[in-house]
Formats: C-alpha cells, structure tokens, sequence
C-alpha cells in the first residue's frame, strides 16, 4: 500500500478531514475569537488590537494562506467522504437512527456548508470593505470598531444571520472535536465521556461567544 | 407463561437482479416462548401450504453464536434488543396484534441474494487479507511460552467475541464496516502472536474494505448499539491508532 493509496483510504482521507478542521480551530478561530471579544471592551482596544494585528502583515499572510488550504482539503476531503458514504447506505426503508446518534453528527454537511456560506459573507462585511480612518495615540488607524457598529446597528436581519450561523458553529465544533479526537486513535467512550462532555462545551462555548459580539453591537 | 399472539408481517421480498417490494402476511398463533426464526418458520409453513413461495432468510446455529441470521426488524437490526442475535429474539417482546416490519440488512455492499438474504462475502474478504496469523502449525505449544497479561488477553477476547453478523454495516449511518475490520484487526493487535504481520494486516484490510464500497466512520456509534455481541468502539479507535502506527513505520 503506497502513501498516495493511504492518503486516500477511508481512515487516511478522514485524518485529513480531522487535521485541517484542528488546524483551522487552533490557528484560526481561538486567536480570532480572543480578538473580537476585546470589541466589548470599547473602540480603543479593539482598534489598537487591529492596529497591531496591521503590523504582523508577513505571519498574517502566512496563516491567511495556510487557512486556505486548510479549507480547501477539508471541503474537498468532506465532499469526498460524504459522497461515499451516501452510495455506501443506500435504499434503507426503515431503518432507524438510535438515540446515540447526535443532532450535531446527522447535520455535519449541513452545519459545515452554511459555515462555508458564512465566511464567504463575513470576508465581504469586513475585509473586503472600505473601512473608516480614525487617531488611535495620536497614530493613524483604521476605526474597525465603527466599522463592526455600523453594520449591525439598525440591522436585526443581519444580526438575526450572524446569530443563526453562529449556531451551525456550534453544532458542527460540538461533534467535530470529540470525532475527530476518536479519529486520532484516541478511544472516546459511548457513554459518560468526558471528551464528549468537553468538546460540547468548547464548542457551544465558542459559538455563544463569537456571537455576543454582533447581538452587542446592535444593542448598544 | 407462554401464549399465543397473532402478528401483521410486512416482508422483503425480493429475488437477485430484481426489484424487491414489501409483501404483508398474517403470523397466527404464534407461540411467545417461540424464537422470532421460529415464528418465520410457522408462517412459512402456512404459505407454503397455500402455494407461496416461504420466506428466505438465513439461519444456521440458532444459538446467537454464528452470524448467520439477522435482518432489521421494525427499523433496528435483529430487532429492538440489546445485544441479541435475531435467532435469540423471542416473541414474548412482541404484543399481540402488532405490525412487524422486516427488511433484510442493508448497504450497498451488502446485495440481496434473495428476500431477507444479503450476500455478505465481504466480510469474508476483508478476514481474507489478513484477519488471521500465518504462524507455523506443529505440535501445540507449552501453554505458558508465551506470557499475555490478563487484561489484553480479555481484551482480545471481547473483539474476538465479533460473529461477523454485518448488523454493524447495516446499522451505520454510513454503511461502514468499521466496527467489524476494528474487531478482528484488534484481537491479533492485542496478542503478541499477531505481531510480526501487524502493519501490513491493518493495511491490508483496510485498503480492501474500501474497495468493497464500505463507508467512512463518522464516528456516531450506530453500530456499537446495534452489535449482538457489544464490541466497543475502542476497538475503532484502536484501529486508527494501528492504521497510523502502520502508515508511520512504526510497526
């Protein structure tokens, strides 16, 4: 059995699937979910963070690059696993699910789709959108806290979009970390795991974090 | 006390390279201390004797300790019990009057041969690329030569518990083979006897499951619920941990 033909088994493609999804939740979404929460602490804060972040252009190209491809090998891997799977279980009549089967495995595609929409929409409100400059210490900046303000403030269908998606977040971290930790080789147990227990809360916890940022933009 | 209920069947009925449909019949005066392969013969004897063609289904044992039986009775392989061959269902579960719906066990790796018979060869192909140990054969060995710790040698012994009856298959979500390949590749992974041909098993398995058209696990646990036999999903994880080890030399 070559690397390539490893790399493409069943076990191999999942390895894939599990180590560009951990990727992108330990480089990406724990720093930038520690960045948005200092938008609760005022305009300065979150502009100087902002600022700073301006500053390590080279490593935040880096990790934009490496998230792309993090991306990429999951959706593909995903679709790849997904596919197989639905011709692998085909032409059931009755069969019934088990109370053992999470809500949050079943709607793994689905909560991993709309999380693809989201940052597909997310990139558009704030990257790829003109920002505002202001004076942070007397320094030139650009004032990503208004930014954040001014496109929720009045908006409860944007703020009703971000919230909603936030809870496909949740759903698909909750059974993506204990999954992909079994994935790993590392025995998580059918019933009273701690590791289900944990990945739940990160992930709910996660997902109900990054979503008080929006719900406090429009309210304030 | 036993007594007697009627039941309402709806069954597969289905022959090879055909389309297959569910056909209902009447299952009278069934004895509750029958088994439900019991049940399937009574009412077999009533079609026969009214010129239907009876039932096909597999059976062989009927002690819960070949594999051979099972079927996915109303929505649950070998029926709603836990850790129960269909052939050690009994009919005092059932209430009288009640609609009974089976369907034989489905993936696609898995065709039907005939109404509640699926070809489930595969799994026999899959043992054929390595679930076994290729050791010398001669005079049976003094038994203490080789000293195994008692929890590893239980260890192998609760994944060699596997009877291969594919309720795992039909039971995933995915129809993945998972449980079964982890089963039999963990009992010789425990066992210093399985040792030397441990990396290529494991690869070797592996690799012929997916040409099979098995599934991927996605790690949901169906099957551990549905198996006769209670294999864990420990032993899937023990499987990646091996596929890995494998892949990294480290074998």
């Amino acid at each position: 059995m070559s690397i390539k033909t490893s790399i493409l088994s069943s076990i191999g493609q999942k390895l894939l699937l599990a180590t560009s999804g951990l990727i992108m939740f330990l480089l990406f979404l724990i720093p930038h979910m520690g960045g948005n929460v200092l938008f609760l602490f005022g305009p300065d804060m979150f502009n100087s963070y902002a600022h700073h972040l301006h500053q390590l252009v080279p490593i935040v190209i880096g990790i934009e690059l490496l998230m792309l491809t993090s991306i990429s090998v999951h959706m593909i891997m995903a679709f790849r696993v997904v596919l197989a799977n639905r011709k692998a279980a085909d032409k059931r009549h009755t069969l019934k699910s088990s109370k053992e089967r999470s809500l949050a495995a079943r709607l793994m595609p689905v909560s991993g789709i709309m999380i693809f929409i989201f940052i597909v929409k997310h990139l558009l409100d704030f990257k790829f959108y003109e920002k505002a400059k202001t004076t942070l210490h007397g320094v030139e900046t650009y004032d990503v806290y208004a930014m954040v303000l001014s496109r929720f403030q009045g908006d409860p269908v944007h703020l009703v979009f971000y919230v909603l998606f936030m809870v496909a977040v949740g759903f698909h971290l909750s059974h993506a970390l204990q999954s992909s930790i079994q994935t790993y080789g590392i025995y998580v147990p059918r019933e009273g795991s701690k590791i289900k227990l944990i990945s739940a809360v990160v992930g709910w916890g996660m997902a109900a974090t990054f979503a008080i940022i929006p719900i406090f933009a429009f309210i304030k | 006390m036993s007594k007697q209920i009627n039941l309402t069947l709806k069954v597969w009925r289905q022959n090879r390279g055909e389309e297959g449909k569910f056909e209902t019949y009447e299952a009278k005066n069934i004895d509750t201390d029958a088994s439900f392969l019991e049940m399937l013969d009574v009412v077999n004897d009533e079609l026969t004797l009214k010129g239907i063609e009876p039932i096909a289904f597999e059976h062989d044992c009927r002690e819960g300790i070949c594999g051979c039986c099972g079927s996915t009775v109303n929505g649950k392989t070998h029926g709603s019990h836990e850790r129960t061959t269909l052939c050690q269902l009994h009919m005092r579960h059932f209430e009288d009057g009640q609609n009974v719906v089976i369907e034989p066990f489905r993936a696609t790796a898995f065709p039907v041969i005939k109404d509640l018979i699926v070809d489930r060869s595969g799994l026999d192909e899959i043992i054929a690329e390595g679930g076994y140990v290729s050791v010398k054969t001669g005079n049976a060995p003094e038994a203490s030569t080789t000293p195994i710790k008692k929890e590893m040698a239980e260890a192998a012994m609760d994944a060699a518990e596997c009877i291969g009856c594919g309720a795992c298959v039909a039971a995933c979500p995915n129809g993945s083979a998972m449980l079964f390949t982890s089963a039999k590749v963990s009992q010789y992974a425990l066992l210093p006897q399985g040792h030397p041909e441990r990396a290529q098993r494991v690869k070797n398995m592996v690799a012929k499951m997916d040409e099979l058209g098995f599934g991927n696990c996605s790690n949901e646990y169906e099957c551990a619920v549905s198996c006769p036999k209670g294999i864990d999903v420990k032993n899937i994880a023990r499987l990646n941990r091996e596929f890995i080890k494998a892949n990294l030399g480290k074998n």
